[in-house]
């Protein structure tokens, strides 16, 4: 060991000191080369690497591999063997006023359900559906307000009802009494129909008619059973007397959220048991429909109804006890309502309606059977959400008697389960 | 003598009001008639069918597609259509009823003629328990809003398709066409907006309603608190100023919402954290600039990658 350190030292004393110089000078030069060459290699390969990143995420984002899925499925639906049920509770305060003796216990002040209404529908088959509609009343027990079958796919594209319904008379009376803008009936509908419209046992027949315009007709025609909803004085009690019916129904988009609809309604039956049609009733309904926004929209709807019967000699007394007879104590009777409807957003709407109604009954009316029952009502309407709604209602009526009422509603509507409403 | 004079008088002047504004329209020669109960699904039809389809839409785009009134010229529309395209589930409310107004049964949920497009989607929400309307207006199925991520509209061509095929078998070639070039410009498109919202990522908005499940899982958005207090149930105070601790707490910037609800609640909230209020669309031409697929996402996402940057 000691030997080759002697001998490094001889070799650097003998190694020219110039020489050494410049071997140390060439030596720095490469070295300068060699790092600048590093430092352009490293500055090349950053740049590549940015690239190969920036290219990846490219990649990633275009192709990015699927994710593991099971194969598409149908889309779950519920087991429709059970038939849609939903119930609706309709519970009505009423507070009034009674200056007319004559009213009944009815008018009296009161809070009750005034309806819980248990709806069922399915399709049947193909062809056809069910729909059913009872009604458990806390005055009037239980009754069936509908129960029909509507066959679809019948010659012509007509489509048929058959059973207990609410016939396509109007506006107001297909509708149910909780879906009703108002708390009530309008009065011509009251007087002329019954309290709660009318619902009837038949059959009838509704088309689409297929015309080249840009109007929308709809034509329904129908044999109903006799009589009215209760209280109504259009036609007769005796059931097996038949009514007739038939309603035009004229739509026409005036705008995207603008449109107007025009209906003609008659229908024709008897006013006792004689099978011989009497009463004809002949209606006429307007609506103009402007969708403002979301939930804005304006309504203004009218219907008015008039009446020609033909009645048997009648005997009455004079009240001195004299009898005398009318030879055709019949007429001619009308009335009509308006309606101002305003939906103002999502939660308010508020109205007004305008009532005039000629009463039929001349018997009860006594000798001022051809005046004419006023009333005015307004409302305003909570929406708590889809399916709760609450309304208060303020009404003054005129009646033929000259009796003046005022009556206050409070209104709370409540639906649960599966409600869809048919289409007006 | 019944009036007879007087009804046939009063029928006359109905039709003749009609008549006023009598004009040819309808269909051309040969062409299926489609009704789409959305502007999407219409859309859509019209990129595959095209000259070889009529195509009419139900509901207008500025309106909430869940409550939707449809008119007796819908009814007149549908029956006398061909197909009829609408979103399944339990979104469009009216849809059954309309179908049965109109009484043209092959159309008919599940039947031959009527195309659900949910079908295939891969859906949200999805509930796991029982439910009850103590949670508001809640989906039985699942979140029916699934129109609002492009990739399902892959999914909603597929099914529109298939049906064209089967209902009009002598155009399938014609279909398939020009239902591969819709797919492949989409497919091209859903890369560039994935690109325009990678940055959105991760980031947390408030929503309106809940109808930003889909359009949130497409960007990779957060969204678990909403405007309403549940889905249907307008805000109270209260909700709003527990929306306003938590929108400090999570540094939210942005409250997403459709055009058509009211928009004073956000714009209050977005005024007290300084938030930006986000507006998107929920149907094709909801806003000017909006009336195609393409456009619609291109207008969404710029939407949100402009309020996120």
């Amino acid at each position: 060991m000691r030997g080759v350190l002697c001998l490094i030292v001889f070799i650097m004393l003998i190694i020219p000191k110039e020489a050494f110089a410049q071997d140390m000078v060439a030596l720095e030069t490469q070295v300068k080369e060699l790092t600048q060459m590093v430092m352009g290699l490293k500055t090349t390969v950053d740049m590549q690497q940015r690239e190969i990143t920036e290219l990846k995420k490219t990649y990633e984002i275009k192709y990015q591999p699927p994710v593991p899925q099971p194969p598409p499925q149908p889309t779950p639906l519920p087991a429709k063997f059970t038939p849609e049920i939903g119930a609706v509770a309709d519970i009505v305060a009423k507070f009034d006023s009674p200056k007319n003796p004559a009213f009944d216990e009815d008018y009296i002040n009161q809070v009750d359900v005034r309806e819980l209404e248990l709806v069922l529908g399915s399709n049947v088959d193909p062809y056809s559906r069910l729909d059913a509609t009872i009604a458990f009343s806390e005055k009037e027990g239980v009754c069936l307000e509908e129960a029909y079958l509507t066959r679809f796919d019948l010659p012509f594209g007509t489509t048929a009802r058959v059973g207990r319904f609410l016939p396509r008379i109007g506006k107001a009376i297909p509708v149910h009494r909780d879906s009703l803008d108002t708390v009530d009936e309008p009065l011509v509908i009251q007087r002329y129909f019954g309290e709660e419209g009318m619902s009837k046992t038949g059959v009838d027949l509704t088309k689409t008619l297929d015309l080249p315009m840009p109007s929308v007709h709809q034509v329904t025609i129908g044999v109903l059973e006799g009589g009215n909803g209760e209280g109504g004085t259009a036609f007769g009690p005796a059931r097996k007397r038949p009514t007739l019916y038939g309603h035009i129904k004229n739509y026409l988009d005036i705008t995207d959220v603008t449109n107007f609809e025009l209906g003609v309604s008659d229908a024709i039956g008897s006013n006792d048991n004689d099978a011989s049609f009497k009463v004809n009733v002949l209606g006429l309904d307007a609506t103009l429909r402007h969708i403002i926004g979301q939930d804005q929209e304006v309504k203004l709807q009218g219907e008015t109804y008039y009446m020609n019967r033909r009645e048997e000699a009648v005997s009455m007394d004079d009240g001195a006890g004299n009898f005398f007879t009318i030879s055709n104590p019949g007429g001619d009777f009308w009335g009509g309502y308006g309606l101002f409807d305003v939906r103002l957003s999502s939660r308010w709407g508020t109205g007004l309606r305008v009532d005039y109604v000629q009463p039929v009954d001349r018997l009860t009316d006594g000798d001022n059977f051809n005046k004419a029952e006023v009333g005015i009502t307004g409302y305003l309407t909570f929406y708590q959400s889809e399916f709760a709604r609450l309304r208060a209602q303020i009404s003054h009526t005129v009646f033929t008697t000259g009796g003046e009422d005022n009556r206050i509603f409070l209104q709370g509507t409540f639906a649960i389960g599966e409600h869809k409403h048919k289409l007006q | 003598m019944i009036k007879s004079k007087s009804l046939t008088i009063l029928f006359g002047i109905a039709f003749l009001c009609s008549a006023l504004y009598m004009t040819p329209c309808g269909a051309a020669e040969g062409q299926l008639k489609v009704v789409a109960t959305q502007t999407m699904y219409a859309d859509i039809v019209k990129e595959i069918g095209k000259d070889k389809v009529d195509v009419k839409y139900v509901a207008q785009p500025k309106f909430n597609v869940h409550f939707i009134q449809p008119k007796p010229s819908d009814v007149r529309n549908v029956s006398k259509a061909d197909l009829y395209v609408n979103a399944g589930l339990d979104l469009e409310a009216w849809s059954d009823p309309l179908l049965e107004a109109a009484g043209k049964s092959d159309l008919f949920r599940g039947r031959e003629r009527n195309v659900d497009m949910s079908r295939g989607v891969r859906l949200l929400d999805v509930p796991d328990h029982q439910l009850s309307r103590a949670e508001g207006d809640i989906h039985l199925y699942g979140n029916p809003h699934y129109t609002m991520n492009p990739e399902n509209v892959v999914v909603m061509a597929g099914n529109i398709l298939e049906k064209l095929k089967t209902i009009d078998p002598a155009n399938a070639a014609y279909y398939e066409e020009n239902e591969k070039a819709f797919v492949a410009r989409l497919e091209d498109k859903i890369a560039e907006w994935r690109k325009l919202c990678n940055p959105c990522k991760g980031q947390e908005v408030i929503s309106y309603h809940k109808d930003i499940a889909y359009f949130a899982d497409f960007v990779g958005l957060k969204a678990e608190q909403y405007i309403e207090v549940k889905p249907g149930i307008p805000p109270t105070p209260k909700h709003l100023e527990f929306l306003e601790e938590y929108v400090k707490a999570h540094n939210i910037k942005a409250i997403v919402m459709p055009t058509y609800y009211p928009k004073d609640a956000a714009d209050k909230l977005a005024a007290r954290v300084g938030a930006k209020v986000v507006t998107i669309c929920q149907n094709v031409g909801e806003l000017p600039g909006t009336d195609n697929v393409f456009s619609f996402f291109d207008y969404n996402f710029k939407q949100i990658s402009d309020a996120l940057k």
